[in-house]
């Protein structure tokens, strides 16, 4: 038992000293020194307290993003829908924001809930599509990030077009969130952290969550003792689209403050691979979207100091994604636990 | 007579607990060689270190008097080791001929050759006399045939030695001549087999040697000519079980639950109910007995409000139902031991205590503020309680509860369905695959519900079960209630021939 927690901790840590090994092969290839390109990327990411800030401000939307699919698939239900979901929770908050024109903390709060309440809503369309009509929520879900995407284009393009640039004019400067110590993190950061925490006291220490996790584990014996499985599947639909839609308008306030295209592309997809590679804890998740981020802060210093594109960070990235979904099905395979439990018995031996 | 396999000193530790203790024994060319055993004496380790899917801890296995290591399935295949699981690993949507090349490491190229295998595999089937249809999906075969799938796909890829975990729990006793007949059949030509149950008369009748496990350890080897039922019997258990004659109630208390002309999918002979009505009483055990297939399951789910009914009326307490669902009667105090204990009574992932409290958590003993705050403290020691009160075998009440063994899942079950009091307890084959002392406690967990004024639905294909502790015996055929008989001094002629339709 302890052995399987261990692994399940080591796995991830192997996957990423693995992806970087090859990244570093990635580099000496293209003729960089490895450890002056990864000094560098160190040093973009944490090196100052400005550098700091900005990896957690990229972290924000991740954090968010990873925490939504977190969050669904807990509960045995596939939000693939996360993009959509943050992005509906941006074009409320933009509205909202530059239209009505209020200002200050209540306002703020306004938007923010507003955002979650978009969110939530656009994802209880693949819930509710799924539960009463037995849809498959993936693939509705993913069909509604198309739908928000375009919709947000029509804001950008038509209705809350600023002048002749094809963006969305910025929320007021009343709306924005503070930032934390001057950096380019904001509240937003702290919103998430939060947002995370709750997460993880819900499903780990209250009732509703134990009985959440019991559906997502097992369906039918849920459904035998008693727990209506269409009712959680629904509620976790709803929060989970909610957890996006806050990001997106925590994002819009906080860091982007206008809709432009390709605005908040690839968010989704980049939350459920937080979620997967932090086998679904809502703590870990975080953790791991913090990580990302400092890759991708990280690897734009790493482009100037020695010419190493960005995208052997994407590489990197892309690397611990396989080798963690690889490395937790290979631990199930009985030849693995042959190998450790000859390993273990070793051990006992030297001792 | 040559050895086939010699398992030597053989001992696998999870934890503190010991699974298997230095247990030795060898299978000889052609017998049956039986392995006979309580629930958590250690076979089902025993064979699956046999499989490769556990490492043992120490001891050693050989293979034609040559020592081998075995690290996974696939290995344990290559040394001609064949294994039938007692539930079948079949993918259902497939053709049994689908079915038995599946996953063939020979596959020689991208394509497979359908008719060259097709004429391989129907050799080998007239070879053993393996009835099967080979181009019926599995789902139309019955439970016997899809056995026969198995044990062809065992031999079609080699296998010499043929391990039947408890090949004839889900099987009708005419399907287990049938599968007696290929085993003799399979004996005769040479191969071996490794029979595991815990069925005396099965026993008897169809080894060669039995080698009897208990806690782990393996107590000796015998042949079938010196050894009687008794012997066997005892040696298993470790001590004499008294037989015992439970008292049956013949006044019932007011009825807990009545069922009147309900019907679900009429039309279904084996998946249907047809106009059933019957009550249970307060204080009474209502023994259903059938042949599995006769509707029991679609009953069952009926009156734990899993299913809704199409037609007819349903009282609980008196009250006529109108909404059907399983959170409803649990509020009623309807407690369910289901059919089926890892798909419907068990969250497998979760642990031993998570399991217990399932139903449970929104409780004051077990949360703040109506589930705001799990006392996870009050949870694991409640859960400690259980494992001592319902003799729970288990390294830690953190363990997953997928790892218990088969009789410990049943006891986790029990410790949460029987806590609440219920008013109504619907026990489906609730002795399932376990052993003799296991068997004892449900049955005797049962008797103290009963006398505690609670309703008991016990539905069984085990008709000495039914007969042991039902006070009412109701037979069912075809999704039809036959007719109902007193518990005490039933007339067992007339059920059985009930059970037959007649």
């Amino acid at each position: 038992m302890k052995n399987t927690k261990m692994i399940s901790l080591l796995v991830p840590i192997i996957s990423v000293i693995l992806a970087f090994l090859i990244g570093c092969i990635i580099m000496a290839a293209l003729s960089a020194n490895p450890a002056v390109a990864l000094q560098a990327l160190w040093k973009g990411a944490f090196g100052s307290v400005r550098n700091i800030g900005t990896t957690l401000s990229r972290s924000t939307p991740l954090i968010f993003t990873g925490l939504c699919a977190c969050f669904a698939y807990k509960c045995g239900v596939f939000n693939l829908g996360g993009e959509g979901q943050f992005i509906m929770g941006s074009v409320v908050c933009t509205v909202i924001a530059t239209q009505c024109g209020f200002t200050g903390l209540p306002a703020i709060i306004i938007c923010l809930i507003a955002g979650a309440v978009a969110g939530g809503l656009w994802a209880m369309i693949p819930g509710v599509l799924k539960v009463y009509r037995g849809q498959n929520e993936m693939i509705i879900s993913i069909m509604m990030n198309y739908i928000a995407t375009l919709f947000m284009g029509v804001l950008f393009t038509n209705w809350l077009r600023d002048g002749s640039v094809p963006q969305t004019i910025a929320v007021p400067d009343g709306t924005r969130l503070t930032r934390l110590f001057g950096l380019r993190a904001t509240s937003a950061f702290i919103i998430a952290i939060a947002v995370g925490l709750i997460v993880y006291y819900f499903l780990f220490n209250t009732s509703k969550g134990f009985q959440l996790r019991a559906v997502g584990f097992n369906m039918t014996a849920a459904k035998f003792n008693g727990f209506a499985v269409e009712k959680y599947f629904l509620f976790s639909f709803l929060i989970s689209g909610m957890i996006a839609g806050l990001g997106g308008s925590a994002e819009i306030l906080g860091t982007q403050f206008f809709l432009i295209n390709g605005y908040a592309a690839g968010y989704g997809f980049d939350g459920v691979s937080m979620a997967l590679i932090g086998q679904l804890h809502p703590i870990a998740t975080m953790l791991v979207a913090i990580f990302f981020a400092a890759l991708r802060v990280g690897s734009t210093t790493m482009q100037a100091a020695t010419g190493v594109p960005t995208s052997v960070s994407d590489i990197i990235q892309a690397l611990v994604i396989v080798f963690t979904v690889a490395g937790l099905a290979l631990v199930k395979l009985p030849e693995f636990k042959a190998f450790t439990d000859r390993v273990f018995a070793k051990k006992k031996e030297v001792a | 007579m040559e050895e086939i396999l010699r398992m030597e000193h053989i001992t696998k530790r999870f934890g503190d607990m010991y699974a298997n203790r230095d247990i030795s024994f060898d299978v000889r060319k052609g017998e049956v060689h039986t392995l006979l055993g309580e629930n958590g004496a250690g076979k089902s380790t025993l064979m699956n270190v046999l499989f490769g899917l556990y490492q043992p801890t120490e001891g050693s296995i050989y293979i034609h008097d040559k020592k081998v290591r075995i690290d996974s399935p696939a290995q344990a295949v290559k040394q001609g080791i064949g294994m039938v699981h007692q539930h079948f690993m079949l993918v259902e949507a497939m053709t049994v001929l689908e079915n038995i090349i599946l996953g063939d490491r020979n596959t020689k190229g991208i394509f497979i050759d359908k008719d060259a295998r097709r004429n391989e595999i129907q050799k080998l089937a007239d070879q053993y006399g393996l009835e099967v249809e080979l181009d019926k999906p599995i789902t139309e075969i019955a439970v016997g045939a899809q056995q026969r799938v198995e044990i062809l796909k065992a031999l079609y890829r080699g296998a010499e030695l043929l391990v039947l975990d408890e090949p004839t729990a889900a099987l009708t006793d005419i399907e287990v001549e049938g599968l007696f007949k290929v085993m003799n059949k399979l004996t005769a030509e040479g191969k071996s087999i490794i029979f595991i149950s815990h069925k005396m008369r099965e026993v008897l009748h169809i080894s060669d040697r039995v080698t009897i496990l208990r806690a782990g350890r393996s107590i000796c080897t015998l042949n079938r000519d010196e050894t009687t039922g008794e012997e066997l019997a005892n040696l298993m258990i470790g001590r004499e079980l008294a037989p015992s004659h439970y008292e049956k109630i013949e006044q019932p208390g007011e009825p807990v639950i009545a069922l009147r002309n309900v019907d679900y999918c009429k039309a279904s002979k084996h998946n249907g109910l047809n106009g059933v009505s019957l009550t249970v009483g307060r204080g009474e055990i209502v023994g259903i007995a059938g042949v599995d297939g006769n509707g029991q399951s679609q009953l069952a789910q009926i009156v734990t409000g899993v299913l809704v009914p199409e037609g007819g009326e349903l009282d609980l307490k008196n009250k006529k139902i109108a909404v059907f669902s399983p959170e409803g009667f649990i509020e009623e105090r309807v407690s369910h031991i289901p059919e089926d204990r890892n798909k419907m009574g068990l969250i497998g992932s979760m642990s031993i205590s998570d399991n217990i409290v399932l139903k449970s958590t929104e409780k004051p003993e077990f949360s703040k503020k109506k589930g705001l705050l799990l006392k996870k403290k009050a949870i694991k020691g409640y859960a400690e309680e259980m494992r001592e009160k319902y003799d729970i075998r288990c390294v830690s009440v953190e363990q997953e509860a997928r790892n218990l063994s088969g009789g410990n899942q049943q006891k986790v079950i029990l410790a949460r369905e029987l806590e609440g009091n219920p008013d109504l307890l619907v026990a489906v084959h609730p002795t399932r695959g376990l052993d003799i002392g296991a068997t004892r406690f449900v049955h005797d967990s049962m008797i103290a519900a009963r006398d505690r004024g609670c309703g008991v639905l016990l539905i069984s294909a085990d008709f000495d079960e039914i007969l042991e502790v039902s006070d009412r015996i109701v037979v069912m055929f075809e999704g039809q209630v036959m007719g109902e008989y007193p518990g005490k001094n039933p007339p067992i002629q007339e059920i059985s021939l009930a059970m037959a339709g007649k």
